[in-house]
């Protein structure tokens, strides 16, 4: 390939990206702005994670039965205040 | 085919530039809503295409190199200089990162990669990964300026075309540097994901965790990138450099590493913010420390700033990368003070016995190992500067300081696993201990009676009692983890009634991520062990005539013979020594010497065989020019193949950890969410 050849080359290259780059497009994707209730439902799967960790980890043995109450009242408590959130924030 | 190349490298920066800029003012539209000609959307979705195009035009200059090699085009310097006619094939590929300008451009093709990815995946989360586009595109253009102006790859040779190259350095015709650059370099560039995803969460005030979860994939394989890269470069080492070791502390070893020790803690500190909401500063700034050291990393490699057997390309490129290493650094300091409200933990650290505080300590135990060795990496560099001399830090600063730093955090990988999140009793915990703490005094007293002991002739042997201390511990580790298995594993058996394996199975799919991790841990054991073996190796080093005999451990090595050879790339000579043990003959073994006819350079080709007990490793160290006989130094080595099979467990760790959990067996989705009490049913199914 001689030099010509290779700017022809890239010149075409240059060209196709350029339209790829800025076709008019109307289907470009977006997206609404994120929530405090989409923040909320996300923490929620987490919340329900957290307790099925919590309850996994009792049933192998690793809480003693009085830890284990414990750690899941205040877990549930945490996300009862969530769902409270919630039900707070889709009703409004 | 160079004016192409040079071409299309002119209009990949153009189109970076363009990412860059457009992506950039498109977000500041969004973020404070000012009308504009143009909808911000429509010039965010330019800019990403534009991300997309730059990759095209990347992949073309890359492709119109190795072409450029493939052609013998000795016009191009960096060709002349890196490859010649008779170099294999697969070798001519390495020509790409053996000089500075091809592994310049290598990194912006990898980073055009990954940002090719990232943007084709930009539906997850558009505004999101807008931002993270956008950083990726800065760091781009630097690179690709590099590759435009400072180091191109296409510059003709001044002067007469020679009719052969210089070839490529004997130290990389090897197989496994055909592909432990590429993964050093995956894993280099790869934090640049990761990195960008944290940098743009910050600077949009991402509100929740959820940027985690859609990086984790990204930081996992970036990680296991890198890691690979590590583990072949000390293959590498071990199998080319001829000195018995695999792991010389080396400048650019130690580049490779620190990233990988900030990764990791990473890896592990986001778990709480994920979980708990807390760290979120701490993850952020490990995150942005990774990807300097990063650029540290390419900056010590590439730089010339230090000596090293492995920086191959070396040049006064160093100011840029310190310029830019600035520019990031003052980057992340301005968004991290406008932002930092944004990264106010949600919780506290409640127990010092809980599974957050062994993340914690292990953070801190990696970021102290991280900072040892970069004090002993740059300290020649500082004193030097501070003193007009280059105070040298060799590997007994680094196993002095690093060995035990090392032992603790795998005393620590035993330790998080039985610890349950949030708080736990000491009772609990006591009961969770026992079992690894009976193998792990079993195994000192075990090694102790087998005569791994600490000292040696009435003295102290360092090197003995941090072995025996990391066998006792690796035991402890691996049965911590096995029972961290098998009761997950008994409580879907109880549940499913399925046989022990059914239900070991069972359980890692529903929880890959941390199963997939605790696999990965019985690796580190695993490479571990074969670290440990180190303490114990022995070698010896012999003038052999034609029949004569020499010994190491159980062998008894016999020259049969002595001779030379030569094909168009190189000429050698080597040594065929039979292998005798117990008077049996077993195997035979040839250490090789080549001299390189392009480059006129020796290098060593070590014979090594291997074993799961030791590797005998045997280097041809050239003939003694009064006798004319060959001189040879045979080593072995305890446990070496052990780093090598933990690796494997390493690797099979992070793919489970990368494949999606099953789904709960759980009703959790259908419980209304508006009252309280159904949280326990929806979780009380199971894991």
């Amino acid at each position: 390939m001689t030099e010509l050849q290779g700017v022809i080359a890239g010149a075409m290259l240059a060209l196709a990206l350029g339209i790829y780059t800025f076709w008019p497009e109307n289907a470009f994707a977006n997206q609404r702005e994120k929530t405090r209730l989409d923040y909320l439902l996300e923490r929620k799967e987490q919340l329900y994670e957290n307790l099925r960790d919590l309850n996994f980890e009792h049933r192998a043995g690793k809480y003693p039965e009085e830890d284990f109450l414990t750690q899941r009242a205040l877990l549930e408590d945490e996300t009862a205040q969530l769902l409270a959130e919630i039900e707070h924030l889709q009703q409004a | 085919m160079a004016a192409f190349g040079s071409f299309v490298l002119l209009i990949a920066l153009a189109l970076a530039a363009y990412n860059l800029f457009a992506g950039a003012v498109a977000l500041r539209l969004i973020a404070t809503g000012q009308p504009a000609r143009i909808s911000p959307e429509r010039l965010a979705d330019t800019a990403r295409r534009a991300g997309i195009a730059g990759f095209v035009a990347v992949t073309g200059a890359a492709f119109a190199l190795v072409w450029l090699v493939f052609a013998n085009d000795f016009s191009i310097a960096y060709i002349a200089e890196h490859s010649n006619r008779a170099l294999p094939a697969a070798y001519k590929f390495a020509a790409l990162w053996s000089g500075q300008e091809g592994s310049l451009l290598l990194w912006a093709w990898l980073l055009g990669a990954y940002g090719f990815v990232l943007r084709l995946l930009h539906k997850t989360d558009v505004k999101l990964y807008a931002y993270a586009g956008t950083i990726l595109a800065g760091v781009q253009v630097f690179f690709l300026t590099l590759v435009n102006f400072v180091a191109p790859p296409f510059s003709l040779l001044r002067g007469a075309i020679p009719d052969d190259g210089n070839g490529l350095n004997p130290l990389l015709q090897y197989p496994e540097m055909v592909i432990h650059p590429p993964m050093l370099y995956l894993g280099y560039v790869g934090f640049t994901v990761p990195f960008a995803f944290a940098l743009g969460a910050l600077m949009m005030r991402y509100p929740g965790e959820k940027w985690i979860k859609i990086t984790r994939s990204w930081t996992l394989v970036t990680w296991l990138f890198l890691t690979m890269g590590i583990f072949l470069g000390m293959h590498w080492a071990y199998a080319v450099l001829g000195w018995g070791g695999y792991w010389g502390w080396d400048p650019v070893e130690n580049a490779s590493f620190m990233p990988w020790l900030t990764g990791t803690a990473f890896l592990h500190s986001v778990m709480m913010q994920e979980r708990k909401g807390m760290m979120k500063s701490w993850n952020v700034w490990l995150i942005f420390s990774t990807f300097a050291l990063s650029i540290l990393g390419t900056l010590l490699t590439r730089g010339g700033l230090v000596s090293s057997v492995h920086a191959f390309a070396q040049s006064s490129i160093g100011n840029w990368f310190v310029a830019f290493l600035v520019i990031v650094l003052a980057v992340c300091i301005f968004t991290y003070v406008l932002q930092r409200s944004h990264l106010q933990s949600e919780q506290r650290l409640e127990s010092l016995v809980s599974r957050e505080s062994s993340f914690l300590f292990n953070n801190l135990v990696l970021l102290a190992a991280c900072f040892v060795i970069l004090w002993g990496t740059l300290f020649p560099i500082l004193s030097e500067y501070v003193q007009g001399t280059k105070v040298t830090v060799g590997a007994p600063f680094y196993n002095r300081v690093a060995v035990p730093i090392g032992l603790f955090l795998l005393f620590l990988t035993g330790v998080g696993p039985l610890l349950p999140w949030r708080s736990t009793s000491l009772r609990a915990v006591r009961r969770n201990f026992v079992i690894p703490s009976i193998a792990l005094w079993g195994t000192l007293i075990v090694c102790l009676v087998a005569g791994v002991k600490p000292w040696h002739d009435g003295s102290f042997d360092a090197g003995n009692f941090y072995a025996l201390v990391a066998f006792g511990l690796s035991a402890g580790v691996f049965t911590a983890i096995l029972s961290e298995y098998l009761r997950g594993a008994n409580v879907i058996r109880k549940q499913t009634r399925r046989n022990l394996f059914s239900a070991m199975y069972l359980l890692i799919r529903r929880n890959t991520r941390r199963y997939g991790g605790y696999l990965i841990h019985i690796g580190v054991v695993i490479v571990v062990v074969g670290l440990a073996g180190s303490a114990f190796n022995r070698n010896s080093e012999s003038e052999l005539t034609l029949n004569s005999t020499m010994s190491v451990g159980p062998y008894t090595l016999k020259c049969v013979g002595f001779t030379q050879d030569s094909n168009l790339n190189y000429n050698s000579e080597y040594a065929l020594l039979d292998v005798y043990r117990g008077g049996k003959k077993q195997f035979q073994m040839t250490p090789e010497k080549r001299v390189y006819l392009a480059s006129q350079q020796p290098q060593t080709m070590v014979a090594i065989h291997s074993v799961p007990g030791w590797d005998l490793y045997v280097v041809y160290e050239g003939t003694n020019p009064d006798t004319g006989n060959p001189i040879i130094k045979a080593f072995l080595n305890p446990l070496v193949s052990w780093i090598w099979a933990g690796v494997i467990f390493i690797v099979l760790g992070t793919f489970v950890a990368l494949t999606p959990n099953l789904a709960p067996a759980t009703v959790a989705l259908r419980v209304a969410a508006a009252q309280p009490s159904t949280a326990e049913a929806a979780v009380r199914g199971g894991d």
